[in-house]
């Protein structure tokens, strides 16, 4: 079986943004990059799925500019067996990265999809459901296990109030969530085999699909800053704010 | 608590401006390597520092380790981390293929220690010793013995561990009494090693130690010194009879074994014999430089944490209170700033030294005839600097880490205390800096008539050339001309000098060794100044990274550089009041 | 301009927050209706037609629809959608599974999580875990969305009057089936939409003293979060992790005890009304975003606190 797993580049989730002056987004001049940790999951789900002889291969992909080649490349160290770089601007927004992805799907012909369930820049969590959609496939969102016998995929997802588990029957897609794994450090030797695995470009003309542009950016703000507020000397003065100032108990 | 973060912008800009790594891999036989890939190295050894090694540094110091009925017990959580450590393949990284090893540049090697070494000090030397037994093994071992223990070794499924010093040989192994009697195919080892770093633990299946000892038959002094390998279990599985009896009670590194090895007391332990008899010191010396230079890296990493500790702390302790009452974080102190400028500027100098020098061994043994023997030299040369200087510069940064805390400094709970005390041994171990200085003055100087320092200072002399014809640097060479000159006179102070006073080199040997260390750290943040500039002025890379550098560099000739001139002073001064007293008026 | 928002229920009961949902609904304008999918959900609609500024309630009932999977539903709405200006939903586990497919299937944008309208086709979000917030406008004819709860008041529940209406289901097979479900197994709300949270951080020293964070969220009727600090050593589940990268928060009351607060924790709670911190360290960062900070011994502080409420 072949599994296809999504790596998003973002800004390191140690790195604080800042927003640029001008608002028109935030800065990441110069900003450590990494790949974005629900896709480091996804990885790891697909990888574990080939180390327990269920996929037979692991095709990570990225859409963006060629920097995003260097999380494929974390992606190939991980495990992933080789790497496909769709060429666009950086940040195509959502539906555009899922048609583009729709279109290579169709002829890679994975058996699985596993995206992360959001990337922690844009936070939208919708690419992997927007792809589904356009592939008519069925989808297990926000996936905390997965396991497979015959041609049947079962999922847990984590939804609000506890957990829900699916039953999909194959080609499907999963998004994933915190708890579905620990992903692993890529070791030297595979680092070093990494250089080695095959990493394609593919672009946007190739795969037949024309991006366009659903939304605006307008401006980007720094939230309102919170301020301090009081240090009380007791859990009954606590107390008493709470019921008599903020009212909240 | 402080969290670490591996400071791979600077490792990579030295690594490429000053190393010029990629000219480095491509002419010295390192084909697959590239600053790319030393650019994923970093970030995965990064991660692995950053989330598993760092955050048992304290418990390694508060926990420490115990002597327990089946050996060493190490602190708790070290197991895992090591064999995370292991598995993902780090203990590899410069070893031959031949024996599972990524072979990688050592200049990589000792970039990717310095996280460890950051990270966890005290469990990196683990790894660092078991390097050493590769060595030895690699150079000097039979095809058997590598066979038998390399591979293991290099993945890092067994540790090693180096046994030299012993009660009373400790600088001078020329007094080595354990003794290696010959028992068939092997030797029966009997003696008692002390300072054995991870001589015991639970980490691994195997311990392999390198131990010396006199042979019945050995000469008197250095000449009678053999080196064999000692397992702590046999081929067959048993235990062989070598154990560790006491663990020392230390300043610092609590969180690494310091053990009493007793060899023999149940009639011998089964050792083989490394290469040829008697040439066990020889081979020590080998391997000396590529040791020594290791720890003058432990030096920078100590300094590298104990910086972003303080560099933290300065910025969220709020103690300045303005107008309205609002407070303010030291940072904004003029001599809190000027505490992290030393700090920053001196990590990042020592970084340039370390990597440099580094990469001379990859050099040396990358090239083949006259140019080999040049960059021989040059390792010669840098070995005790690196070791000497760098250890020396990290008391005095882990020193202002602390003093940056004020009192929260003092209190063992911050964190910064740990680093003061962990970096006192670096001075210390693999020859104390007095050793370093003898070794500087001595054989790296008078021996070849100090034409390998001439040859460096010229090296020196065209990046100040260089700073001048760019006219952008005027700090930095004027600074560079005055300590360039310093270094010139103390060279030829000592060579005009030290036929006719022979307690010279010895009395001026460690400001020697302390002045050159400046100069060379001075040369290469000169060098990085102009790199910086350049990069500036191509519109190429992070505009404030390199404006940081160039104000570092500047920092550091200003602050730094300019001590040379009272250390040409001091050397100037000679032997006479050193050895004026006479010693029953001590 | 017409507005179809999507209500949240179990075919039961409507859950709350269709309210706030129905509230950016408000905000936007224009005549608003309920789509109520589910099973044996009549009940559903009816409290939704009771829901005030509510003009229409549509009620699909199905068994397609019982568990409410994204592939049927999305269909459903998505034929449904094409009447519409706007589409929406609360950023719930339920809508957020469901909405980007609705949008694909509409071949326009999903916009998430929305925590303010500007205007009919700009709405503000929060990006970067709430580190920055974006001014989006949609280019598209029907504008999809989601909505942060804790952003917009409830509507009131009742006042309204609309006409349900029933509609087709589609009877389309699809290639997900639902197998079975373990909702909170503790009475506690759900960290995500809970009023109150009580998180416990690394200062709990152990997963047994972290029993003390759960005495205390009963005794609020509050949902249980940790710092990853707490999770990474152990003293709790990882679902329980608020911040940049587990579940991002905002309460009412957002209790915070023995977090020292950490850059990503307090991206993940930030947005909360209330701010309470317990923490030994008056040093800890926490204390510069909390309302009421006490320095305290968490051990000394928590027990008292518990029998003061």
């Amino acid at each position: 079986m072949k599994v296809l797993v999504t790596v998003k580049r973002v800004i390191d989730y140690n790195v604080k943004v800042r927003v640029k002056a001008d608002h028109s987004d935030v800065d990441l001049a110069n900003v450590k990059m990494a790949m974005n940790p629900f896709c480091e999951i996804a990885v790891e789900a697909a990888i574990r799925l080939k180390e327990a002889g269920i996929a037979t291969e692991v095709v990570a992909v990225s859409v963006g500019s060629a920097s995003c080649q260097e999380q494929l490349r974390t992606a190939l160290a991980l495990g992933a067996d080789r790497a496909i770089q769709i060429d666009t601007p950086d940040n195509p927004e959502s539906l555009e990265v899922a048609k583009l992805l729709a279109a290579l799907i169709q002829a890679e012909q994975p058996s699985l999809v596993i995206t992360g369930k959001q990337a922690i820049d844009t936070d939208n969590n919708q690419t992997g459901q927007m792809l589904a959609a356009l592939l008519d496939w069925p989808q297990a969102t926000f996936a905390s296990a997965i396991s497979l016998s015959g041609e049947q995929l079962e999922v847990t997802r984590e939804v609000d109030g506890g957990l829900q588990t699916l039953s999909l029957s194959l080609p499907a897609l999963v998004t994933t969530d915190l708890r579905l794994n620990e992903p692993r450090y890529a070791s030297l030797p595979n680092i070093m085999k990494a250089k080695k695995k095959p990493l394609e470009v593919k672009t946007p003309a190739e795969l037949g699909v024309s991006l366009k542009a659903h939304t605006r950016l307008i401006k980007v703000e720094a939230p309102a800053e919170r301020q301090a507020g009081i240090k009380v000397d007791s859990v009954e003065a606590l107390v008493d704010k709470l019921r008599n100032q903020a009212r909240v108990i | 608590m402080s969290d670490y973060k591996h400071p791979y912008r600077d490792a990579l800009f030295v690594l490429n401006e000053l190393v010029d790594f990629d000219k480095l891999c491509a002419e010295h036989g390192f084909a697959d390597a590239n600053l790319e890939l030393v650019s994923a190295i970093f970030d995965e050894a990064g991660k692995l520092g950053s989330e598993v090694l760092a955050p048992l540094n304290r418990v390694g110091d508060t926990q420490g380790v115990s002597l327990t009925e089946k050996g060493v017990q190490e602190t708790a959580g070290f197991a895992e981390a090591y064999h995370q450590f292991q598995e993902s393949g780090w203990p590899s990284l410069t070893a031959p293929e031949a024996f599972g090893g990524q072979n990688l540049p050592n200049v990589v090697g000792t970039a990717v220690n310095e996280i460890w070494h950051s990270a966890n000090l005290s469990f990196a030397l683990c790894p660092m010793l078991t390097q050493g037994a590769i060595e030895s093994i690699l150079h000097h071992g039979s095809d058997a013995l590598k066979e038998a223990y390399l591979s293991r070794l290099v993945s890092g499924e067994w540790t090693g561990t180096m046994n030299l010093t012993e009660p009373d040989a400790g600088s001078d192994l020329a007094a080595v009494k354990t003794r290696a009697v010959p028992n068939g195919d092997h030797y029966l080892i009997t003696g008692q090693k002390i300072f054995i770093t991870w001589g015991d633990h639970q980490m691994t299946d195997n311990i392999i130690h390198l131990v010396l000892a006199r042979l019945p038959d050995a000469p008197f002094g250095v000449k009678g010194i053999s080196l064999f390998i000692v397992p702590k279990f046999l081929p067959d599985g048993s235990r062989n009879d070598a154990q560790c009896v006491s663990l020392e009670h230390k300043l610092g590194i609590h969180g690494s074994p310091t053990c009493v090895m007793s060899f023999g007391d149940k009639g011998g332990a089964i050792g083989y014999l490394v290469g040829e008899a008697h040439k066990g010191l020889a081979y020590m010396f080998t391997m000396m430089n590529h040791a020594r230079q290791g720890v003058g890296l432990q030096g920078l990493s100590i300094a590298e944490r104990s910086y972003q500790q303080a560099l933290q702390y300065a910025k969220d302790r709020l103690q300045g209170t303005n107008k309205d009452g609002s407070r303010y974080p030291i940072i904004k102190f003029p001599d809190i700033r000027r505490m992290l400028m030393v700090m920053k500027s001196a990590t990042e100098a020592m970084r340039a030294l370390a990597l440099v020098s580094a990469a001379e061994i990859d050099r040396a043994h990358g090239s083949e005839g006259e140019a080999a023997q040049t960059h021989q030299n040059r390792v010669e040369l840098l070995t005790p600097i690196v070791k000497g200087w760098l250890t020396e510069l990290a008391q005095e940064i882990t020193y202002l880490g602390t003093q940056i805390h004020g009192g929260m400094g003092f209190i063992e709970e911050t964190g910064s205390a740990q680093h003061y005390r962990d970096a006192r041994i670096l001075t210390i171990y693999e020859g104390t800096t007095g050793i370093q200085a003898l070794d500087l003055v001595g054989r790296k100087t008078l021996v070849n008539k100090g034409e390998h320092l001439a040859s460096l200072l010229e090296e020196i002399g065209q990046t100040l050339s260089a700073l001048e014809a760019s006219g952008q640097f005027p700090v930095q060479a004027k600074a560079l001309r005055a300590s360039l000159a310093d270094g010139q006179a103390a060279r030829q102070l000592l060579l005009d000098k030290s036929a006719e006073d022979a307690a010279l080199a010895g009395s001026i040997s460690v400001n020697y060794m302390m002045l050159f260390g400046y100069l060379c750290g001075g040369w290469l943040m000169s060098q990085a100044a102009l790199k910086a500039q350049a990069l500036l002025e191509a519109n190429s890379g992070d505009p404030a990274f390199l404006n940081a550098k160039l104000t570092t560099s500047r920092f550091y000739a200003e602050h730094l550089l300019t001590r040379t001139g009272s250390l040409l002073a001091v050397i100037q001064a000679g032997s006479a009041s050193i050895l004026a007293l006479p010693e029953d008026q001590f | 301009m017409s507005i179809l928002v999507i209500a949240e229920h179990d075919n039961r009961a409507l859950n709350s927050v269709t309210l706030n949902a129905l509230q950016a609904a408000k905000a936007i304008g224009g005549e608003i209706q309920v789509l109520v999918a589910g099973h044996h959900c009549q009940a559903v609609a009816e409290q939704a037609a009771a829901v005030a500024g509510v003009s229409k309630v549509l009620l699909a009932d199905s068994p397609a629809y019982e568990h409410r999977l994204a592939e049927p539903l999305s269909k459903l709405i998505a034929t449904l959608g094409k009447d519409y200006s706007h589409v929406l939903a609360p950023a719930s586990t339920s809508g957020k599974n469901l909405m980007p497919r609705v949008a694909a299937l509409l071949d326009v944008a999903q916009i998430s999580d929305i925590t303010a309208v500007l205007s009919s086709d700009t709405f503000q979000r929060p990006i970067y875990a709430g580190n920055a917030v974006a001014t989006v406008q949609s280019l598209d004819a029907i504008k999809v969305l989601t909505v942060r709860s804790t952003a917009f008041e409830a509507v009131a529940a009742s006042g309204g009057a609309a006409a349900v209406e029933a509609v087709t289901a589609s009877a389309v097979p699809e290639r997900s089936r639902f197998v079975s479900e373990a909702l909170a197994v503790s009475d506690r709300p759900n960290l995500g939409s809970a009023k109150v949270v009580v998180s416990g951080g690394r200062g709990l020293g152990s997963a047994e003293n972290f029993a003390l964070i759960e005495q205390l969220a009963d005794k609020l009727g509050a949902a249980v979060g940790a710092s990853r600090a707490a999770v990474d050593a152990g003293f709790t589940a990882n679902d329980r992790q608020v911040g940049q990268t587990g579940t991002i928060v905002a309460p009412e009351l957002y209790l915070a005890v023995g977090i020292s607060g950490a850059i990503q924790h307090l991206a993940g709670m930030k947005e909360s009304k209330i701010i309470v911190a317990i923490n030994k360290d008056p040093e800890a960062p926490i204390f510069q975003v909390a309302d009421y900070g006490l320095v305290a011994d968490l051990f000394e502080a928590v027990p008292e606190l518990m029998r003061q409420l």
